[in-house]
């Protein structure tokens, strides 16, 4: 029966959550403080209510990619019987366990594709983050609606993509109708209650063809690896589209795709910790160089860093896949609302000129 | 009455052109309820200019922080739109020999106060909005949920709540009415009031709840248009090293009492850094906090008089009110 479709009712969900959360890590997107619109993903505890109908602000990356993590600890050690000589023990980190990310949109999924294809499809593996990934379940819904800032069709996504996904989570109402997407996934699938009846399986597939028709966004971005690389000097472009950023990492830190880090020292006397910490490309100091010197000295070679990573870099590099979900997370959050749809979109027109 | 401000707006603005370089004003962005800001550089742009309740951005800091704002070079004048309290920010500057006065174009706005987004649909409903209808006390909101009837004045930010001067305090042209302030001079450190009448305990856990969802991305930093060590910040230098990258709730304290103590007497309470925190953090509170001890103790205002010092830019041995 494992891999029958499931039903969960609205009501028993936090029920279904407990028990997952008796066997894996469970994560999940939450409304945690009154009186605010943010959501964002957290490991569920009992009582927890998950947020499942709006977006969350901030994209679920932390549950793979946490904002700060251990590579190691050391500690020195004087050495006894040679004053000028310390020994240095190094201790590894915590080991992953298994969790299963519930309530991921599909945008979120994709982001977590591009991760796996930069951190652990070779040829060089990030085994943290593999060996994290190897044992995470991602539990995807099926997007009902849109808002005025999401695009995920024109990045090769959509509100019914299941591509990246475990298990495929349809609301229908009065419940959600589950499926296990492949064998990893299986072994959850007991667990969420009761076996769907075939009503609720023919709701389902409704609701699952009419997302499948929407198409979310109309960014054309199949031309924007040379159109941006066409761009690349136009500073006046540049002014103009990013003229107003404030250089903070807001888009950075909601964006599913951006997995940009840092890694630092942290000592406290003879004790210490290597980690690993999000870093953001519109920080001056993410490309400080040693010497002083800065490659990105302003807002704006940054800014352009990170429409070229996504929109040139990346599909250059991984077969043409682009580095955006098209979630509009960064667009919603930015405090001067700049439209990376809009950067992306004009990058096109002096390459027609040209033409 | 918007619309005329805005025709208005456009006309001094093309009158002004032979005197500018750069105009920085608002232009409509990604849907309706969003603006942006905007640099026009040519007069025949300067019909992108828009003026409504969600011209949310204090432009002023654009004019020490931008990378494309000319400072002290060129014989022309930067034009900046101002509202109320974004004034207050430019007389800051100024007094902090930051900008010269005689570089500056003000059109100032007299200002009814901005929208909070946030408030406009309930939380966790999942709806979008469609559109918004304003008038002048009442905001017809239109999402995919229904129909909704507000006032204008409950979904205002909390500082136009608590704003004592809607009416730019310098200014070049003056566009529009003059509007009344919302509360009168004693209340205007109500929030922080009820703060400060927590217990210690009650304090504390408030703002660790508060501050631990603090992802550091510095918006609220950046966004001040007063916080100007920009690149040199050392709540991100690792020489001197300050903070740590750890994401634990003391680096996260740590770096709000730098931001605020840097801003004390110097905050002019626009309110940016509490708008741009994707977290929903109230970090205006802490600065009004330092800001509301700076009047009872110096009886100082930030950013009211052009000759007037901020007490921690000035020392005096035989300074009194201490």
């Amino acid at each position: 029966m494992g891999n029958a479709i499931r039903y969960i009712a609205l009501d028993k969900l936090t029920r279904v959550l407990g028990r997952l959360s008796e066997i894996l890590d469970v994560w999940v997107p939450t409304a945690s403080e009154e009186k605010k619109r943010l959501v964002r993903f957290m490991p569920y505890q009992a009582g927890m209510i998950p947020e499942l109908v709006e977006q969350s602000t901030l994209g679920p990356k932390g549950a793979l990619l946490p904002q700060v993590e251990s590579l190691f600890r050391f500690i020195y050690e004087k050495d006894p019987d040679d004053a000028s000589h310390k020994r240095v023990e190094l201790e590894d980190p915590v080991a992953p366990k298994p969790t299963l990310i519930f309530g991921v949109r599909p945008c979120d999924a994709r982001g977590f594709l591009l991760f796996d294809r930069v951190f652990s499809a070779g040829p060089h593996i990030d085994g943290l983050y593999g060996a994290r990934r190897d044992l995470t379940l991602l539990a995807t819904l099926v997007c009902l609606e849109e808002d005025a800032a999401c695009f995920c069709s024109s990045v090769g996504g959509g509100p019914a993509d299941r591509q990246g996904s475990d298990l495929w989570i349809t609301p229908i109402g009065d419940g959600y109708v589950v499926e296990a997407l492949n064998d990893r996934a299986l072994h959850v699938m007991d667990l969420l209650e009761e076996p769907a009846n075939e009503l609720q399986t023919a709701a389902a597939t409704k609701v699952q063809q009419e997302a499948a028709e929407r198409r979310v966004g109309n960014l054309i971005c199949d031309q924007s690896r040379s159109n941006f690389l066409q761009r690349f000097d136009d500073l006046n472009y540049w002014q103009q589209m990013a003229g107003q950023c404030l250089s903070c990492g807001i888009c950075t830190f909601v964006c599913p795709t951006c997995y940009c880090f840092s890694i630092t020292d942290e000592l406290k006397g003879m004790r210490g910790e290597r980690i690993r910490s999000w870093d953001s490309c519109m920080f001056y100091t993410y490309t400080l160089e040693a010497s002083g010197h800065n490659p990105r000295p302003t807002r704006l070679e940054r800014y352009r860093n990170r429409i070229g990573h996504k929109f040139s870099y990346i599909p250059e590099k991984y077969e043409g896949i682009i580095g955006c979900c098209g979630c509009g997370r960064c667009i919603r959050s930015c405090p001067v609302s700049i439209d990376i749809r809009k950067v992306v979109e004009n990058l096109e027109e002096k390459a027609h000129a040209c033409a | 009455m918007n619309t005329s401000i805005l025709s208005e707006l456009k006309k001094q603005a093309q009158q002004a052109w032979p005197e500018l370089d750069l105009l920085i004003g608002w232009e409509t962005g990604y849907d309706t309820l969003h603006t942006t800001p905007v640099f026009i550089k040519d007069s025949s742009e300067i019909q992108r200019l828009v003026w409504n309740p969600f011209c949310a951005q204090n432009l002023a800091g654009y004019l020490v922080k931008s990378p494309i704002v000319p400072r002290g070079e060129g014989s022309k004048k930067i034009g900046i739109c101002v509202k109320g309290c974004d004034s207050r920010s430019v007389v800051a500057l100024i007094q902090e020999k930051l900008v010269a006065r005689d570089m500056l174009f003000i059109f100032g706005i007299p200002c009814r106060g901005v929208i909070d987004l946030r408030k406009l649909i309930p939380n966790q409903t999942g709806a979008k909005i469609l559109s918004v209808r304003l008038t002048d006390d009442q905001v017809e909101v239109e999402h995919s949920k229904g129909l909704q009837h507000l006032a204008f004045a409950d979904v205002l930010m909390r500082k136009c709540k608590r704003c004592r001067y809607p009416d730019p305090v310098i200014h070049d042209v003056l566009l529009g009415e003059s509007v009344l302030p919302r509360i009168e001079s004693h209340e205007l450190y109500q929030d922080v009031a009820a703060i400060e009448r927590l217990s210690l305990q009650e304090r504390l856990a408030f703002w660790q709840t508060e501050l631990d969802r603090c992802l550091r991305c510095y918006a609220c930093r950046n966004a001040c248009p007063l916080c100007v060590c920009q690149d040199r910040c050392i709540a991100e230098t690792r020489d001197p090293k300050w903070l740590t990258q750890y994401m634990n709730l003391p680096e996260k304290f740590m770096f709000h009492f730098i931001h605020a103590l840097h801003l004390a007497g110097r905050c002019t309470e626009c309110g940016e850094c509490e708008r741009v925190c994707p977290m929903e953090i109230p970090v205006s509170l802490i600065k009004e906090e330092l800001n509301k001890i700076t009047k009872e103790l110096l009886d100082f205002e930030a950013g009211l008089d052009l000759e007037g010092v901020p007490p921690l830019l000035t020392f005096s041995p035989a300074e009194t009110g201490i």
